[in-house]
């Protein structure tokens, strides 16, 4: 998933850059509020962990501006205070949970992951597609209760296309799964990676679930539970 | 000890006007009586002018005409006495009206003239006596002392019916300037009044400051309690701005060294050593949390406040709903739409949001917030239906920085906040079972 995340103390920053890419996630890690809102106009983002304590824009002013723009990804605030009047502000403002200083990383990962599988539709930790069953926690795919070895790439492309099933989902997109910002960017690396993918999917039962759409992008055709 | 402003001025004006009155009561008196006196005199003076203008003297006899040109002399019982006698004391003439009189008076014959006096009788009666000495009378050499009685009885009567006025006339003004007083204090407390009102205002929270338009005497104090309300507003706001810089600059740098505690505990060799900064690390922060959300917390000196309850908790359990939403909880909220408690907004969200993250958490699906008036009292209540607590650990989790449900996330410091907030405000905090199957807690404000 891409994460946008907003704190202004750089350690901080970069521990949470480093950790929640060692989870899995693409994460652009910006220091203040205006850095972030073009980032935001510029990209797709599953979910934005924001800091409260921005120095200039305040983060409950960031929200308010995300939440204007129509940017209904899901906000996850970090407090240093605690007390419930920024929880409460913070919360009405447009975010959806908030996680108070200092956390532990798994606490703050747990949080994400019930944020984005609320975010797209799924209530349990695991999405499940016919023989293929996915478990958001483990990072890990089954097919027919057998372990599919999946490169960490080709987890989040499949994750992705699973989250936002039966919707034709954009090749830029899937690129900004991978990588943040714009370098990179090879479309050719999707198409290998997508088929790399279908040839660890489909087998003799005939379950062929990613579509390419021609000039658009992937379409995964199972319904997702 | 009289505690009324008004009644002790009026008290001591009453005193001072009393004695006044008293002072001046026997002044008066005799200033009148000397006054009527002189006025006795010389009409008793004019009398024996009369009586020697009619006296004639005939062959060194002293002849009075029958008749004399002031009537009353001519008539019995009129009060108008006049005698005269000759120098060796006795008696020559008598007016008509001494004729049922008989009055004890020799004259000394001494040669001093004019003499007025007051002689007592036998039978208890006074009267004025003027005396006269004639020496010539109608050129002739003649000596008589021609005198004019009256009774002291009538200059009496007056001067006793002056008192009795008098008497009734001070009670009178003095009742007026009681009432005058009063009228006029109650004009002149009325701007005290009204501060004492604006100061109510100040308390209920309904107001800022006093206003300006009290009298001179009052600006300076008015002065004072307003720099004194906005200094103790402004130190609180910089109280709390300082206490929310501490809270971000010291617990950002705790999150950085819990992410490095983190990084520690991958590598095998220093896993307890991470665990160690771990622990050490979360104990920091939960008294940062405590000491910072207690400091900020103190209750107001001056300002009593009191916070609508029901948007407070609607915002609250939106904020909530939103962040249990996997949980789908019910909440009844059974609070009237005007309720309000006399706590100042902030410390009620603490309170409040404690106990009903509490509640949420550990709840399977209903929550209950009521609250129950009776007088003189109002009891706050937050119910669930989750596990509950057990009787013999109800007392030690509303100690400070216990918790019972370590597997839960949370700051562990709530209930110690919440017990903090509920007991700077007097209120009563208890724990019980709930009809819903979970805890129940109370909280029990006193009002006065």
């Amino acid at each position: 998933m891409k994460l946008l995340v907003v704190e202004d103390e750089a350690l901080l920053r970069h521990h949470l850059y480093t950790r929640l890419g060692e989870s899995g996630h693409v994460v652009q890690a910006v220091a203040d509020a205006e850095e972030a809102l073009y980032q935001a106009e510029q990209y797709h983002f599953d979910l934005a962990v924001i800091d409260l304590g921005l120095p200039g824009m305040s983060g409950l002013e960031l929200i308010g501006r995300l939440r204007s723009q129509n940017k209904t990804f899901p906000i996850l605030i970090l407090t240093a205070r605690g007390n419930w009047q920024d929880k409460v502000e913070g919360l009405a403002a447009g975010a959806d949970d908030y996680l108070v200083k200092p956390f532990q990383f798994e606490e703050l990962e747990a949080r994400l992951n019930a944020l984005l599988r609320r975010s797209s539709g799924f209530t349990q930790s695991t999405i499940a597609a016919g023989p293929l069953l996915l478990d958001l926690n483990r990072k890990q795919a089954t097919l027919d209760d057998q372990p599919l070895a999946l490169t960490a790439y080709e987890y989040r492309i499949l994750e992705y296309l699973m989250r936002h099933h039966q919707q034709v989902v954009a090749k830029d997109r899937l690129m900004e799964q991978l990588y943040p910002g714009d370098e990179e960017r090879d479309p050719n690396v999707i198409e290998v990676l997508v088929g790399r993918l279908r040839r660890k999917l489909e087998g003799e039962n005939g379950f062929k679930p990613i579509d390419t759409v021609r000039g658009l992008g992937y379409l995964f055709t199972e319904r997702c539970r | 000890m009289i505690r009324s402003l008004r009644v002790r001025l009026m008290l001591a004006a009453a005193v001072l006007a009393l004695l006044f009155m008293l002072a001046l009561l026997p002044a008066l008196q005799k200033a009148f009586s000397l006054a009527l006196q002189e006025s006795i005199e010389q009409r008793l003076a004019s009398d024996v002018t009369t009586l020697i203008s009619a006296a004639r003297i005939e062959h060194g006899q002293l002849q009075m005409p029958t008749l004399l040109p002031d009537e009353r002399y001519n008539l019995p019982y009129t009060g108008l006495l006049g005698y005269i006698f000759d120098r060796d004391g006795n008696l020559v003439w008598q007016s008509r009206a001494t004729a049922d009189q008989n009055i004890n008076y020799r004259p000394r014959y001494d040669g001093r003239g004019n003499e007025f006096a007051r002689i007592h009788q036998g039978d208890g009666e006074e009267f004025f006596v003027y005396d006269v000495e004639i020496k010539l009378l109608g050129g002739q050499s003649a000596a008589y002392s021609i005198v004019a009685l009256q009774p002291v009885r009538e200059y009496q009567h007056t001067l006793d019916g002056l008192r009795e006025k008098l008497y009734l006339g001070f009670g009178a003004a003095l009742l007026a300037l009681l009432v005058l007083l009063w009228a006029g204090l109650t004009w002149g407390l009325r701007s005290l009044r009204r501060l004492s009102r604006e100061l109510d205002e100040v308390e209920a929270g309904a107001r800022d400051g006093l206003s300006r338009e009290h009298p001179r005497e009052l600006l300076r104090l008015t002065g004072s309690l307003n720099r004194l309300l906005h200094s103790e507003r402004e130190q609180r706001q910089r109280y709390r701005d300082s206490l929310d810089d501490l809270a971000h600059s010291l617990k950002t740098p705790l999150a950085v060294l819990q992410g490095v505690g983190e990084s520690l505990r991958q590598r095998s060799g220093e896993r307890e050593q991470a665990r160690v900064l771990q622990s050490q690390i979360e104990r920091m922060s939960q008294q940062i949390d405590y000491q910072l959300q207690r400091a900020s917390l103190r209750k107001s000196g001056l300002v009593r406040h009191s916070v609508q309850l029901k948007p407070l908790l609607d915002s609250l359990c939106s904020t909530l709903a939103k962040v249990y939403r996997d949980k789908q909880v019910s909440v009844a909220l059974d609070i009237p739409e005007a309720a309000q408690l006399p706590m100042e907004q902030g410390a009620l969200l603490e309170l409040l949001g404690n106990l009903l993250e509490n509640a949420y958490r550990l709840s399977l699906g209903h929550v209950r917030v009521s609250l129950e008036e009776a007088p003189g009292q109002l009891t706050l209540c937050i119910e669930d239906d989750g596990p509950g607590v057990p009787a013999d650990q109800r007392e030690r989790i509303l100690e400070r920085g216990e918790r019972l449900d370590s597997q839960h996330p949370g700051q562990g410091i709530g209930l110690a906040v919440v017990k903090d907030i509920v007991d700077s405000y007097d209120a009563g905090l208890s724990l019980g079972d709930s009809p819903l199957g979970g805890a129940a807690f109370r909280i029990t404000f006193t009002l006065d």
